[in-house]
Parts: C-alpha cells; structure tokens; sequence
C-alpha cells in the first residue's frame, strides 16, 4: 500500500486501484499518517525547494552561440529558357562534386554547425587530458583494449591499429560525443597524447569541405584552441583525432587508421 | 514567415530551448554543485543539443530531451573527473543511508512537525547529500516530469523511476528529520 501511496497522491492510480486506497486509509492509522507525511513533503520540496536561475550573462552566451536563420530570400520568377537549362547544370555540377570530392570546399564552405562537432573534439580530448585517470583500460594491446569495450558500446569501434612504435597505443575509455556513446582510443607520439573518438555517425552536422585523402579516409582537417583535428566518416561510424602534435603527424596516424583498401 | 531548411528547424529549436535555460541551469547547478560548473554545464547541454538538433522528434517533450542531454553531459563529464566511471554506477557517489530502504513510519506527529519547519537551506543540504541518481529523480519529479520521462532522461525502466523515487523520498524525509534546529 505504501508504495502506491505517490502514485495515488499525483492522480496516476486507475480509478478502481483510487477506491481501494482510500478505502484501506480510511481503516488503517498507520497508512493515513504516512500518505500524510508524504503529502507534507511534497508540499515542503515544492514550496520551499531553492530554485537556481540561469544568469543573464549565460543566457545571452546561449542565444549567441545558437545559429541564426538565414535570411529569407524572396522567390523570383525563373525565366523559362533557365527552367529548361538549370536541371542538367545542376546534375553535373552534383556529378563532378560526387567524383572529385575536393571540390566540395569550393562551394560547401564550413557551416557554424560544424565548429560544434570540432568543439565537442577538442573539449574531450582536453576532459581526457585533465583526467586524474584517463584510461578505464591502460594497455597497449589492441586485441585487450578493444574486446573491452564489448558490451559498453552498442557498436564495434572498427579499429584494427594497434599501435607502432611512432604512435604507440596506450588504452581506452569510454565516453560521450555530442548526445552519444563514444569509444576513446589514446595513442602516443613521443610524450604528447592524441586522442581518437569513435562514435555513430548519423545525425551529426559534419563539416562537408575540403576533405583531404589519408589513407582511405577523406578526412576534414582543422585547428582549434592550439589543437590540430581531423574529422572523418567511414561507413556508419564516425572518427575525431585531437592532439596538439603536428597536422603532418596527424594525417599519418589517420593513414594508419584507415589504411587504404 | 515561415523559416524552411536544417537550419531554419534548429533556429525554431533553439528558441524554444532557450526558454528551458533556467530549469536547466537549476538541475545543473543540483548536479554540480557550484555556480561555476554549473554554467558549463549549461553551455555544453546546448551545445550538444545544437550538435543533435536533427535527432530531436518535433511534437515529443523538448524539456525531457534537454534534460537527458544535460545528465549524459554531467555524467561523462563526472566520469572523467572521478577516474573510475564504469564499475559502481553513480550511486556510488553518495549512496542514500542503509537505514533509508525499511523506514519506520513515524506514528505521532513529531515528523509532520518537523517537515513543516523545515527551511529552504534545510532541503538543499538534504538534497545535495543524497546520490546523483535519488537527487535527479526528485528534481525531475519537482519539474512535473511523467514517470515515463523521466525514465527516458535517466535511461532506466518506469519501475526503477517509481522505486528510486520512494527510496530517495524516504531517505529526504530521514536526514530532514534527523537534522534539529
């Protein structure tokens, strides 16, 4: 009965279970007094509960950050030879997008969507770094640090490196990328860590240019807080790499993650 | 006028978010403990959500959307913090007293009377001393979220939401009792 007492309280009893409650308080003292004790502390935590509002200087920093519309362009009529012509100047403009996908940077620059998922990069790879203990699993075997994951993660990380003597694997942990689950997979170059942060890809505002060829990945390549990043996405799964190593080292590392097929 | 496209969908999100920035910031600051640390709280739950406006279902609870955003945010982030994020779970933190899971009712009246003086710095230290879980359910449930979503912020089944909720009541109403003014 006590158990049932909140859901009576709050209304989420149905009506037969309502008459058999009240009907068991109206014989019981020892019920009575607790759906009233009960009843007390509601009313306590709803009146007197502290309330924190958020200050004003934040709320201003939010609706800064959030993207604003794009203006709305007003329609123009299409003279009727540009309605005949257009379709296939779009279908080949898409074509040779679709085949030379360095050309995407040419008319798909970096939206502020994108510096959300560089953002989110450079801020784990710095939680990870500020970590007293970083590593849930500290090895440098890839065949113990990526069986640890099964079971934590509802996929499989996709990671077949284990490691080498330039960039040696030092183990792993598991976190979130933006809303998701995410493996972090630490590796070294000589006393700097590089983080790398396997996550399902869908839904996520990925930068569309300029991709650039590492191994067989087309990786985006950028820099944020005196951090170098590389985005790609390969299949479902999407790949952060953040460190403050070089670019240069970087790309090879992302070479050895996605060798070329 | 209408605003079409990806982006035009994530502006009218945002706004509406915003409108959730102060029932937000209250969890946060529950969960961090400091004005501080509760601001970036706040800051990476937006960001987040702006990340993943596109996974958002128009017409389901935005509040309870935001409101798991901010909880996952809190918990990696507290895991990385802490070191050990895995083994434990977050009742780990601060586990609700032994004695809180077979409360004894109390028969007279000294209990209703305490409740009723009570004060509001009272509660916050109650609450802050409870675990992250049995203070977020209470928060929740103070925020009028169903049990069904808050289940979904908290990614449990309703009956643990029901049986966390008792448990974390009964442990409130012990260390309100307890503590003498």
């Amino acid at each position: 009965m006590r158990e049932q007492l909140l859901d009576f309280q709050q209304g989420r009893l149905v009506p037969d279970l309502v008459t058999s409650v009240r009907r068991h308080l109206d014989g019981c003292g020892d019920c009575a007094h607790a759906d009233q004790v009960e009843r007390e502390l509601t009313q306590v935590l709803e009146r007197r509960t502290p309330q924190y509002s958020a200050p004003v200087a934040l709320k201003r920093k939010l609706a800064a950050n959030w993207p604003t519309p794009a203006p709305v362009v007003p329609r123009r009529r299409v003279r009727s030879w540009l309605r005949l012509f257009l379709p296939p100047v779009v279908l080949a403009t898409a074509a040779l997008l679709f085949l030379v996908p360095d050309m995407r940077g040419l008319v798909a620059p970096k939206g502020p969507a994108a510096s959300v998922m560089i953002g989110e990069a450079v801020n784990d790879h710095v939680r990870l770094l500020q970590s007293e203990r970083p590593l849930e699993v500290e090895s440098s075997g890839i065949h113990q640090v990526i069986p640890w994951f099964s079971g934590k993660l509802d996929f499989a990380p996709g990671i077949r490196f284990a490691g080498d003597a330039e960039f040696p694997l030092r183990g792993g942990a598991v976190g979130y990328f933006v809303d998701r689950k995410a493996a972090a997979l630490v590796y070294g170059r000589r006393l700097h860590s590089i983080s790398l942060f396997v996550f399902k890809a869908e839904g996520l505002p990925w930068p569309s240019a300029p991709l650039e060829p590492a191994g067989r990945a087309h990786v985006y390549r950028t820099a944020a807080r005196g951090f170098n990043v590389l985005l790609w996405r390969d299949g479902e799964l999407g790949y952060a790499l953040v460190s403050d190593v070089s670019a240069g080292d970087l790309m090879l590392l992302a070479s050895k993650l996605a060798p070329p097929a | 006028m209408s605003r079409g496209g990806e982006a035009g969908q994530a502006w009218e999100l945002g706004r509406e978010a915003l409108a959730y920035a102060d029932t937000l910031y209250n969890l946060a600051r529950y969960l961090a403990g400091n004005d501080s640390d509760a601001e970036d709280l706040v800051q990476e739950t937006y960001s987040r959500a702006l990340g993943s406006s596109g996974q958002f279902t128009p017409g389901t609870n935005l509040k309870a959307w935001l409101f798991r955003i901010l909880r996952n945010t809190f918990i990696s982030q507290y895991r990385r913090q802490r070191g050990n994020p895995v083994v434990g779970g977050l009742d780990t933190v601060a586990p609700i007293p032994p004695a809180a899971a077979d409360i004894s009712w109390v028969r007279d009246d000294v209990e209703l009377d305490r409740l009723r003086k009570v004060m509001a710095e009272d509660i916050e230290r109650a609450l802050m001393t409870l675990s992250e879980d049995a203070r977020t359910v209470i928060l929740l449930d103070l925020e009028g979220l169903s049990e069904v979503e808050t289940a979904e912020v908290m990614g449990c089944a309703v009956g643990t939401v029901k049986s966390r909720l008792s448990r974390a009541r009964a442990a409130l109403r012990l260390l309100l009792k307890d503590w003498k003014r």
